[in-house]
């Protein structure tokens, strides 16, 4: 099949926002996909493919952004408040800012950040401190900055921002702490709240009777990855997290909406559509945060607005995305706490499996399943593409008083002497959460996943490797030493004919080509 | 500044869990949290973290250095620096917890150091691919401060059961090459695509996944497992007993 015959199968709303060239939001388009246009790189191509240039930050690491590109320029939003943009053609910079974070931040999870948004002559992104920033493009100014919410209770900023139409929509990390999770849509001239989407209902609002007492204060429920758009439908849709304390779920009875749900909300109005709780009553800590992508599938023969995610408790699901009904539910790795989801989407669960004081050994463990990692759906292959972490963990519990601002977790989880956790990457069949091919890894991996029209899949190892893979059937077809552990996922774009695959790796950023 | 006042602080931690009855409980539910992950939910070392329940510490035993080790870390190691993301009370109240361990579990060592070491270097071989100090081979683990890194019971189990518990970084990698030769050692090195191990004979080898017929990583030592019927038991606690003491001296 040709790209242009394909392009003719696609709903129109689709092909509206996956300019080829360009790559402008976290996940390519507001759908999310993570699928890139272009082709000249294809399976036959691939082999060849070489570095162009290196940018090299000076930073140790932890680069989990996406690179935004238009205009003959790449755009870094990087970790601890650093921004650079770089010039496409030499990697060389053109501007870099830094905000200097303040001295006692508290973290879950280092001073990451996931990358910008860009409309108009403006760049978006957050602050680790909390903050929503609108940079300059020029020249990386900062033009305005938001407190979105108080660092000195725990909250923090981490996800990149999307674009709704005129609204600039963003998420809040920060449920490890006690605080209460929201999504947030600002207008992008003046940096002014037009709504926001509490994660935890306030009292009297639905919802807030599946929490014992006042713990919906402390209730959590992040908002910590990007979420999606379906313009059809004008509904956003979020990943949110774990309620709080993660481990001890005594203190709060019942199930804890909408913590662990994804959530669709009114563009227009930030008011909830409908929900879909993957965990009820999570006590292991698992995030329904993972990329919620808008795809439009086949299912026996009937055509369907779906939206798929590969939660974080070890289930694949497809849901209706105009009702948020459950389609399709499949493990795609182990699981030992839910026998699977019954009609009424609630999971069947399996007795003894929550955190005890000398700990039950569970899986997934801590981490998931599939984590927080990008994920990528093919049009080309009908694929979706996300890795998965092959772990198990001990969860304990430990009762814990709350301090405003410190960690509220109420314990943790340890591994069991002789268990070598594995990672692997999964290619999954969203009409039926069958999994079509998968790669094994010797460890799980931060690295997101680009698929592409050329029939194939980039990702990153935690050894340093980008991999390219056959799309269809997994095979390995090329690959690269980068000499830096990869968290980000990569991208792909044109300049001047020329196609692209860019990643972080390490602390640098990397280009590769054709000859 | 910041150093000082946290220097002064650890001075008065002794009289700090004096004062506070509950400092000891207070920091086991810390310690849960905080700590238990790497050091074991009964601080008896787990994967990564040593045993803390010898009343003997690898970065000393003072109340200070604890409160130190706790709050700045030790380089070179897993163990983080915990200033910022733990209060100086509750580091305090963790020295407390640490401190109350060492009287409850410590097992006393039985055997005779002196003849330990003799079988160390003799019957057991064992330097031919463990080193103390600038002594013996750098195969398998570094032996130099195995006393104060882990538990009797889990030296006990390291010499009688290898495969128990692998150190971290020291599986067998095993490589079938193109023309059919078995290559097997101690890791060095495993990713997706490559594998680095040291053989027995101490020859470095490495090789590309695309290069050889199949390489694997297998969660066991090569270590004999037969030194349980090689040393009698009084040979074993001698032996222990050498390890026991091993902390760091050159």
């Amino acid at each position: 099949m040709t790209r242009l015959s394909l392009a003719l199968l696609l709903p129109a709303a689709m092909l509206a926002q996956s300019g080829a060239a360009d790559w402008k939001t976290y996940g390519q388009n507001s759908q999310g996909w993570r699928y890139s246009d272009l082709n000249q790189i294809d399976t036959k191509s691939v082999s060849k493919l070489a570095p162009r240039w290196i940018f090299q930050s000076g930073m140790a690491g932890g680069f989990e952004t996406t690179p935004l590109v238009f205009n003959g320029q790449m755009f870094i939003a990087g970790p601890s408040n650093n921004s650079w943009a770089l010039d496409l053609l030499t990697g060389k910079p053109l501007w870099h800012v830094k905000k200097t974070p303040p001295a006692r931040l508290n973290l879950c999870c280092g001073e990451v950040n996931r990358g910008f948004a860009v409309l108009g002559d403006r760049l978006f992104r957050v602050n680790i401190e909390g903050t929503l920033v609108a940079l300059d493009i020029r020249t990386g100014a900062t033009l305005w900055e938001t407190q979105l919410a108080d660092y000195k209770k725990g909250y923090s900023a981490t996800a990149a921002p999307l674009i709704v139409k005129n609204l600039v929509v963003t998420g809040i990390a920060g449920a490890e702490f006690g605080t209460r999770g929201f999504v947030d849509a600002y207008n992008p001239e003046t940096g002014k709240l037009v709504w926001r989407f509490n994660t935890v209902p306030g009292e009297g609002e639905p919802g807030s009777e599946t929490w014992s007492g006042e713990s919906w204060k402390l209730g959590g429920g992040s908002t910590w990855i990007t979420g999606t758009y379906d313009p059809g439908l004008n509904l956003i849709y979020w990943g949110v997290g774990n309620p709080g304390p993660d481990m001890d779920g005594d203190v709060r009875r019942g199930d804890n909406l909408y913590s662990c749900s994804v959530v669709a909300i009114d563009a227009d109005t930030g008011k909830l559509k409908w929900y879909y709780q993957a965990t009820p009553h999570d006590v292991h800590d698992w995030d329904a945060i993972s990329d919620p992508v808008v795809v439009d599938l086949t299912m026996q023969g009937r055509a369907v607005k779906a939206l798929i995610q590969a939660n974080r408790n070890g289930f694949f699901y497809t849901l209706d995305r105009a009702t948020g009904k459950v389609l399709v539910a499949k493990t795609y790795t182990k699981v030992t706490w839910a026998k699977g989801i019954g009609a009424d989407g609630r999971p069947i669960l399996i007795p003894n499996q929550e955190p005890t004081e000398e700990g039950n050994f569970v899986c997934p463990g801590l981490g998931g399943g599939h984590n927080w990692s990008a994920t990528a759906y093919s049009p080309q292959t009908g694929l979706y593409y996300f890795h998965s972490s092959e772990d198990c963990h001990l969860f304990y519990k430990t009762k814990q008083g709350f301090t405003e601002g410190q960690w509220y977790q109420a314990s943790n989880v340890e591994g069991r002497a002789g268990d070598h956790g594995t990672g692997r990457l999964l290619a999954v069949d969203p009409a039926t959460g069958e999994t079509k091919w998968r790669f094994d890894m010797v460890s799980s991996t931060s690295a997101g996943v680009l698929a592409t029209a050329g029939g194939l899949v980039f990702s990153g190892d935690g050894q340093g490797y980008l991999i390219a893979f056959d799309a269809r059937t997994g095979k390995v077809l090329w690959k690269f030493q980068t000499g830096g552990g990869m968290v980000a996922p990569p991208i792909s774009y044109a300049l001047e004919g020329k196609q692209y695959i860019a990643i972080a790796a390490g602390g640098s950023i990397m280009t590769f080509a054709l000859p | 500044m910041k150093l000082n006042v946290a220097a002064l602080l650890a001075l008065s931690v002794p009289c700090f869990a004096q004062q506070d009855p509950n400092a000891v409980e207070a920091g086991r539910l810390v310690f849960r949290m905080s700590c238990a992950g790497c050091h074991g939910l009964h601080a008896t070392g787990g994967r990564g973290g040593p045993d803390l329940t010898r009343g003997t510490y690898s970065t000393g035993d003072a109340d200070k250095d604890l409160f130190s080790v706790i709050s700045n870390g030790v380089p070179g190691t897993e163990m983080p620096s915990f200033r910022g993301a733990l209060e100086d009370a509750n580091i305090s109240r963790l020295v407390a917890y640490v401190r109350s361990l060492s009287h409850a579990g410590a097992v006393p060592v039985k055997g005779d150091r002196t003849a330990g070491e003799k079988l160390f270097w003799g019957k057991g071989s064992c330097g031919q691919c463990h080193r103390v100090g600038m002594r013996g081979t750098a195969i398998g683990p570094d032996l130099t401060r195995a006393g104060k890194q882990r538990s009797l019971a889990y030296l006990r189990e390291s010499v009688v059961a290898p495969d128990a518990d692998l150190t971290p970084g020291y599986a067998t990698i095993v490589v079938v090459t193109r023309d059919g030769a078995k290559i097997t050692g101690v890791e060095k090195g495993f990713d997706n695509f490559s594998a680095r191990l040291i053989d027995l004979s101490g020859r470095y080898y490495s090789f590309l996944k695309d290069d050889v017929k199949s390489m694997e990583r297998e969660y066991r030592s090569v270590m004999p497992s037969n030194y349980g019927r090689m040393f009698s038991a009084n040979d074993l606690d001698d032996l222990l007993a050498y390890l026991a003491s091993l902390g760091g001296e050159r």
